[in-house]
């Protein structure tokens, strides 16, 4: 008898708290694309490479912003995330009519004007008009406000941290970001979206969303119904199913 | 039901009603005033004000509708006057606990309270699982009274008499289905299932908060539930009101009963399926909703709507037309109301078809139809059975006073506060807006002529509010 009531809880217990372990999992494997939108980006002091001293909201006002975290004695992600970004701005140009500069910042407290003058040096985008590098003054706060963790690495020498593309508009919110190394066509999308131009968007699939009416693949792009249209159908049925019972008592009755 | 006691239920739910609707009133004058910037609110107290008089004015005229259908059912059928009771005590404490959650812990996430925006909290934390409760109690008490008006109904007619299916193809059929029968079923119908949706929405709902994050909503899902509780309940609470005006409209203007055709049948099972479908037209903006749902949306909202205001314009005309009509308050107040029904109709319908409501979608276009059949129809289909019930129940013969006098004023009244809505809205005036940005100078001004015109269709309300509500209280309190 004990046993049977233990085993029963024991699975009661397991079953409610999948969905919970599951999320965690999630949390700590994914970065979240959606924290922090339509907050607005730390108002950081920044240098630019030609000296000129300005803040983020008022380079933003000028033209919104794609911003770019990076910095110069990177190893890894930060070299194929400009080459990749200089590559598809050139290929967006061709095509979108929308205003906007790509701001690459340095987190690293080391990094000098200089280093990040090298950088536009090295890259070829000394002359490019749409680009803007510069360095910060409040990196912490800056780097909070977009929820960007780089960790330091005493081993490797170099900051951990994920290649990511901060879209800003006019008025200094966040309004979409990318992490990773994204195709021409989604950072075009960002493009639009910091021009405040609506962009829909599919919601990611969670293990807590268990009833969905639909549910997105990003891999192939196609949409195919879900439990929850069930929901939407289930209201008529129980109706129809009452209405027989409803008859068959009142017949029964008079 | 005992006459005593369901005439004691009805006038008590009258006074109610009335009592609800002035403050309620008072709140919406308040925000016109407050878009106009005649007087100066917070943006939350504004949003709390419009959550407390959308949900108060959407129950009341709801529970109107029951009430007046309960009370001409017994007419037909045995009534249950227990349902009735339990259907008011639950309404009382449900008024309660949603204007605790609104006005004192300040829960402002408007009447469809559009998830996730219940979650997203900017309020006394208790204040959202108390406003979700109200509408668990308000439910409960409406499944428990729908159910019993339809028991009672099946006790006595079939499911195909009911439905009044045997005037399809025959024009005297052996059992004839009042047409108010007809009507109160199909709209009971509708309510049934729009409750049972929001039943489900209310346990997803709960699901999540109670979880602790551990289940998330899908936002499509509850949207579709919203509006499938949402747009339902509000278009069945007309239906109820048009169920009295076919029984009572012909009896008071002195004219024959009207019958159930075959057209008066197709129609109105024409709209039992289709309300329930025309939600869809709610979800245009929503890309993730296949198009399919968005076309069905639109004829849904063609095909429930016309073939029933259709006949039941042709049957006042037919009542009406070249006959001679006794012309009193009641009357004449279901004939108003008819044409604001329709007017307010017409609107509904421009805004449902796809291609127009990528402009007029979210603009105050959306609060002008609504507030046209609901303040200058539905308020005006229960305003007449409150008037006719309440010289009814106390056999108070005299001809009523100054009767084209209060119409003037609530038709003036009306019509000036609901032309402010149609020209801001046709302006592109977006809707629910505490106040308005500069640049939006005439829709300020249009907001303070509404506001005005709103405190004249106050003083018409007050005006029929001391008559009904004074004979409605001889009622309750005449001994038994
Ligand atoms: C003279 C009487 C009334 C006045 C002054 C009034 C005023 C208002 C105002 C100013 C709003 C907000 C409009 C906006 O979106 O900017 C509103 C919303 C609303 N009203 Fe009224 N109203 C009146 C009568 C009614 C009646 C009779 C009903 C009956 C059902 C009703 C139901 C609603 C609903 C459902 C909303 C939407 C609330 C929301 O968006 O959450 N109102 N009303």
């Amino acid at each position: 008898m004990f046993k049977r009531t233990f085993s029963t809880l024991l699975i009661i217990l397991l079953i409610s708290n999948y969905n919970s372990i599951a999320n965690n999992l999630y949390d700590k494997q994914d970065w979240r694309e959606e924290e922090g939108i339509y907050t607005r980006i730390y108002d950081a002091k920044i240098k630019l490479i030609s000296g000129e001293q300005t803040s983020i909201h008022q380079l933003a006002a000028k033209k919104p912003l794609i911003v770019a975290l990076v910095f110069t004695r990177c190893a890894g992600v930060c070299n194929p995330l400009l080459l990749q970004l200089k590559e598809n701005i050139q290929i967006i140009l061709r095509k979108n009519q929308y205003k906007f500069s790509v701001l690459v910042l340095s987190f690293d407290p080391l990094d000098s004007l200089k280093d990040m003058q090298n950088l536009a040096y090295r890259f070829n985008l000394l002359n490019e008009p749409n680009w803007e590098l510069a360095v910060v003054d409040s990196i912490s706060s800056m780097t909070k406000s977009v929820n960007f963790f780089p960790v330091w690495d005493m081993r490797k020498k170099q900051y951990d941290h994920d290649a990511l593309l901060v879209g800003v508009n006019t008025q200094g919110y966040i309004t979409k970001k990318l992490i990773g190394l994204r195709s021409a066509d989604e950072i075009s999308l960002l493009i639009s979206d910091i021009n405040n131009v609506y962009r829909p968007s599919y919601r990611l699939p969670t293990p807590a969303n268990m009833f969905t009416c639909f549910n997105y693949d990003p891999k192939t792009g196609k949409n195919t119904p879900g439990w929850g249209l069930a929901f939407i159908a289930l209201p008529a049925l129980l109706t129809v199913g009452i209405l027989a019972f409803l008859r068959l008592r009142g017949k029964y009755h008079s | 039901m005992e006459t005593k006691k369901l005439n004691k239920i009805t006038a008590l739910w009258i006074v109610a009603i009335l009592v609800l609707f002035i403050l309620s009133i008072i709140l919406g004058i308040i925000m016109r005033l407050n878009q106009g910037e005649l007087i100066k609110i917070q943006p939350p107290t504004f949003y709390a004000d419009m959550t407390t008089h959308g949900v108060t004015m959407i129950g009341i005229w709801f529970v109107a509708g029951m009430a007046a259908v309960n009370y001409f059912m017994e007419r037909y059928v045995k009534t249950s006057y227990t349902a009735n009771m339990f259907a008011m005590v639950m309404t009382v404490i449900g008024v309660v606990m949603l204007w605790l959650s609104t006005l004192v812990g300040n829960f402002h996430a408007g009447w469809t309270f559009l998830y996730p925006l219940p979650f997203k909290i900017m309020w006394s934390t208790w204040a959202t699982p108390l406003f979700l409760w109200s509408i668990g109690v308000f439910g409960i008490g409406w499944f428990v009274w729908t159910i019993s008006l339809m028991a009672a109904m099946l006790k006595k007619y079939s499911m195909s008499q009911v439905l009044a299916w045997q005037h399809f193809g025959k024009k005297d059929p052996e059992v004839s289905t009042p047409p108010f029968v007809l009507i109160s079923m199909i709209s009971l119908i509708g309510v049934l299932t729009c409750l049972i949706a929001a039943v489900i929405l209310l346990i997803l709902l709960f699901a999540e908060y109670y979880s602790g994050g551990t289940f998330k909503n899908d936002a499509l899902l509850i949207k579709n539930l919203t509006y499938f509780f949402g747009h339902t309940i509000a278009n069945e609470m007309l239906y109820l009101g048009l169920a009295v005006i076919y029984e009572l409209f012909p009896e008071v203007s002195g004219r024959p009963k009207l019958k159930t055709t075959w057209y008066v049948a197709l129609a109105w099972n024409l709209t039992l399926f289709f309300v329930l479908a025309a939600f869809f037209h709610h979800l245009y903006m929503d890309f993730v909703q296949p198009e399919g749902l968005q076309i069905i949306g639109q004829l849904a909202s063609y095909l429930a709507s016309l073939p029933s205001s259709g006949v039941t314009v042709f049957s006042i005309i037919v009542v009406v037309f070249r006959n001679k009509i006794n012309w009193s308050l009641t009357n004449s107040l279901f004939f108003i109301g008819i044409v604001g029904w329709v007017v307010g109709g017409v609107g509904a319908v421009i805004d449902a078809t796809i291609s127009n409501n990528f402009i007029l979608h979210n603009t105050l276009w959306v609060p002008a139809h609504f507030h046209t059949y609901n303040a200058m129809g539905n308020v005006l289909f229960s305003l007449g059975f409150f008037h006719w019930f309440s010289k009814y129940a106390t056999n108070h013969s005299l001809p009523d006073k100054y009767s084209f006098v209060k119409l003037a004023i609530l038709i003036i009244g009306g019509v000036g506060f609901l032309l402010a809505f149609y020209i801001a809205g046709a302006d592109s005036v977006p809707r629910r807006y505490s106040t308005y940005p500069k640049g939006l100078e005439s829709a300020k001004t249009l907001a303070a002529v509404g506001g005005v015109f709103a405190i004249v269709y106050l003083t018409g309300i007050l005006s029929f509010f001391v008559n009904i509500s004074k004979r409605c209280l001889n009622v309750l309190f005449q001994r038994s």
